[in-house]
């Protein structure tokens, strides 16, 4: 048996609609800021409980837009996670600032208890990561940049959906950074982000960074980027939105099926799942001792397992210049080591999710 | 008759051809990279006469990651026109380096005789717009830069297949950077631009530094951008590059059907040189009673369009830079009297005629 990683052919093989709606779109031309993108904003942010969204380009653009108009720029210091993917790191670093470098707990999130010693004179901004569906403790966190007037912005690319307490992620910070890359639970058909917010003059300024900084079509206000939201992909957003909640829905389905059947499996650890927080499994993680050789098993049986990621950003060739060393961040090492992703995804079956089960036990035995 | 500026919009003809196309890319799933962006990267660097391209998000990024890679940082100098499209200071600005604009000649493009005075030891890059689909004096720019030890990056954003003496706009300097933005002659259906360089090296680095810097899918060698063709985008422009060169050579009539209609002693245009192939992203021509001119034709219902009304250096987001009105005589002048007329693929002759009978009376009338 088969159990793929990517299920975007399977995703879009009936959406006789869309192809209606796209050429629609095509008739009218309207390819840059058009309608269609106005009413994806709209019911992105009611989805997520903001009063705005802003699409833009990619969801690094998304982390950056907003870090950009809070005015971060070379010298200052924004906390992050050391466990993230590369692009919330780039997007800090293409302003010049400096990323600071906080630990993950076993939630794969930052350990908030870590970053207070952390905030110097220079730190503008946290970027906590809500890493493959889970969320930083964000009752925490608030509580400390509050303390400290810093201002925080979501990376929750991952996390689409995700809450704590019935609070979603993107609603807590200043902003809410979310991507809407192919691989992500909303997904449309190429690199897309958007921005979301409750703050209305950080939106107009969001509006402005991503068009040039034109307020008009001939008065540049402000040094602009060219990140839009492509209006073809608003469209295959907008079919997609009613979806969303089914998608975390079922995702949240077979993790828990996986959960309850990997642990009766000792040499699997299924990660620690804090009951009042609802995490929506864009990655399916768990750990295990022997995930080498388990991985290259499980793609001999032609699983598509991963890992989310076996090198740190802190230890990439890009961030030498940072001067952090191998050990600097005990919990983020250990789990490189041990981390392995199972697919886990709205458009698997019972038998393939039983598959994986099996192939694993197997392994063990 | 009524004359819109530009017609974006497909007929069904078409539309059928791109879905077909959209679904294809669908059964495969492959929607970042991909064999159309491989394909598309083959084609345009082909059709450019250079060795490499690379597809990328937008003309911007195009010209941001070109600047990047010359190593332009904070501090230095990269010296360009003030009466571009905004995009190509505001790339200056993002990597912490000082636009410094140098006026240009009456064809709106660089004067090349002041450049050199505009060279300090802090002049990185020359980046040299080709506005409207006319290219720069290119030869006398390489020069320049060569014997200061300057780089040459050409913002060829509205300039794809236009040549100067002979050459294609993008083959000139160490980097032509395009856009494939819906208004531009070679048009994706969203953002989307490309890159063209000779050089292996570089072509190799702007490929990483494009997607986060990533040299494989675990190993980031240096810190980079997302800035990626869609692939959806590159299987459209591979149906649609097929038809550039005729896409190029309406225009081409178009505004040859311009100069024998409109009356010259009012309508002030550059005829194609000799050395010059001109492929009309624009048509530009420069009037007196400008903003008068302009709500005459809209009553005709013939849209126009200001390619642009207020120069970079005059923009409140250049204040910081400390030019002032006055400094840049031959790109202020221009901005009051241009004027930018229908010259799209999708006009006939005869709305051609109409607007330059429209435009003749409208200065008899006078």
């Amino acid at each position: 048996m088969k159990v793929r990683y990517s299920y975007l052919p399977q995703q879009f093989s009936k959406c006789d609609d869309l192809w209606i709606r796209l050429k629609v779109l095509v008739k009218s031309g309207d390819f840059t800021l058009g309608k269609p993108l106005k009413i994806f904003e709209k019911k992105f942010s009611k989805l997520i409980g903001t009063r705005y969204a802003v699409g833009v380009n990619s969801g690094t653009d998304a982390i950056k837009l907003p870090l950009k108009a809070i005015g971060i720029k070379p010298g200052d210091e924004i906390i992050t996670a050391a466990n993230t993917f590369v692009a919330t790191v780039g997007a800090i670093t293409e302003l010049g600032a400096k990323p600071i470098f906080v630990d993950c707990d076993n939630t794969f999130c930052m350990n908030v208890d870590l970053i207070e010693k952390k905030i110097t004179k220079k730190t503008k901004a946290i970027v906590p990561v809500h890493f493959a569906g889970y969320m930083t403790n964000m009752p925490k966190l608030i509580k400390l940049a509050k303390k400290y007037n810093i201002p925080i912005i979501e990376d929750a690319c991952q996390s689409i959906l995700a809450n704590i307490n019935g609070k979603n992620a993107g609603t807590w910070g200043i902003a809410g950074s979310f991507s809407l890359h192919p691989l992500k639970n909303i997904n449309v058909w190429a690199d897309g982000g958007i921005i979301t917010t409750n703050n209305k003059n950080l939106y107009r300024k969001l509006i402005l960074l991503r068009n040039h900084g034109l307020i008009d079509r001939d008065t540049v206000k402000i040094c602009g980027y060219n990140s839009r939201l492509d209006t073809f992909q608003a469209v295959v957003g907008n079919w997609l939105l009613p979806q969303a909640k089914s998608i975390s829905n079922q995702r949240i389905k077979n993790a828990n099926f996986l959960d309850k059947e990997f642990s009766k499996i000792k040499e699997i650890i299924v990660p620690y799942r804090p009951k009042n927080f609802k995490i929506v499994y864009h990655l399916y993680i768990v750990f295990s001792e022997k995930r080498d050789q388990l991985y290259k098993f499980c793609l001999s049986k032609g699983i598509e397992a991963k890992i989310h990621y076996p090198t740190p950003i802190y230890l990439q060739e890009a961030y030498k210049y940072l001067k952090y060393k191998k050990g600097d961040f005990k919990v983020t090492d250990e789990h490189c080591k041990k981390i392995i992703s199972f697919p886990c995804d709205q458009h698997l079956n019972n038998k393939q999710l039983k598959y994986i089960v099996n192939t694993v036990k197997s392994f063990f035995k | 008759m009524k004359i819109p500026y530009v017609d974006l919009s497909y007929k069904n003809k078409s539309i059928n051809n791109l879905i077909s196309i959209f679904k294809n890319i669908l059964k495969k799933g492959q929607f970042v990279g991909g064999e159309e962006v491989d394909i598309f990267e083959k084609k345009i660097a082909k059709f450019c006469g250079t060795k490499y391209a690379v597809a990328l998000n937008s003309g911007t990024d195009a010209l941001t990651l070109a600047l990047h890679l010359l190593g332009v940082t904070r501090g230095d100098e990269v010296i360009t026109s003030p009466n571009s499209f905004i995009a190509s200071t505001s790339v200056i600005v993002h990597l912490g380096a000082k636009p410094v604009f140098v006026d240009v000649l009456k064809d709106q493009n660089i004067d090349p005789s002041k450049i050199e005075k505009a060279i300090t030891k802090k002049t990185k890059v020359i980046m040299p717009v080709h506005l409207s689909g006319r290219m720069c004096r290119m030869d006398e720019i390489m020069l320049i830069a060569k014997k200061n030890n300057i780089s040459v990056v050409e913002d060829a954003a509205q300039a794809i297949g236009s040549k100067y003496k002979n050459k294609l706009s993008g083959s000139y300097g160490h980097f032509g950077c395009f856009s494939a933005h819906p208004l531009k002659n070679l048009n994706a259906l969203g953002d989307s631009g490309y890159l063209t360089t000779n050089n292996f090296r570089h072509y190799k680095k702007i490929k990483s530094l494009s997607n986060h810097g990533m040299e494989n899918r675990n190993v980031v060698k240096n810190f980079g951008y997302v800035s990626r063709m869609d692939n959806i985008q590159a299987a459209f422009l591979n149906y649609k590059i097929n038809n550039l060169s005729s896409i190029i050579d309406k225009r081409r009539e178009n505004f040859l059907v311009y100069s024998k209609y409109l009356d010259r002693k009012n309508v002030f245009f550059i005829d194609e040189r000799e050395d010059e192939f001109n492929t009309y992203h624009t048509f530009v021509v420069q009037v007196n009673l400008r903003d008068k001119l302009k709500n005459y034709l809209l009553k005709k219902k013939i849209s126009t369009s200001i390619h642009y009304p207020i120069p970079i250096h005059l923009q409140p987001a250049s204040k910081y830079l400390g030019y002032k009105k006055g400094d840049f005589i031959v790109t202020e002048e221009q901005s009051k009297k241009i004027i930018t007329l229908p010259i799209n693929e999708n006009l006939n002759i005869e709305q051609i005629k109409y607007i330059c009978r429209n435009i003749n009376q409208f200065y008899k009338n006078l």
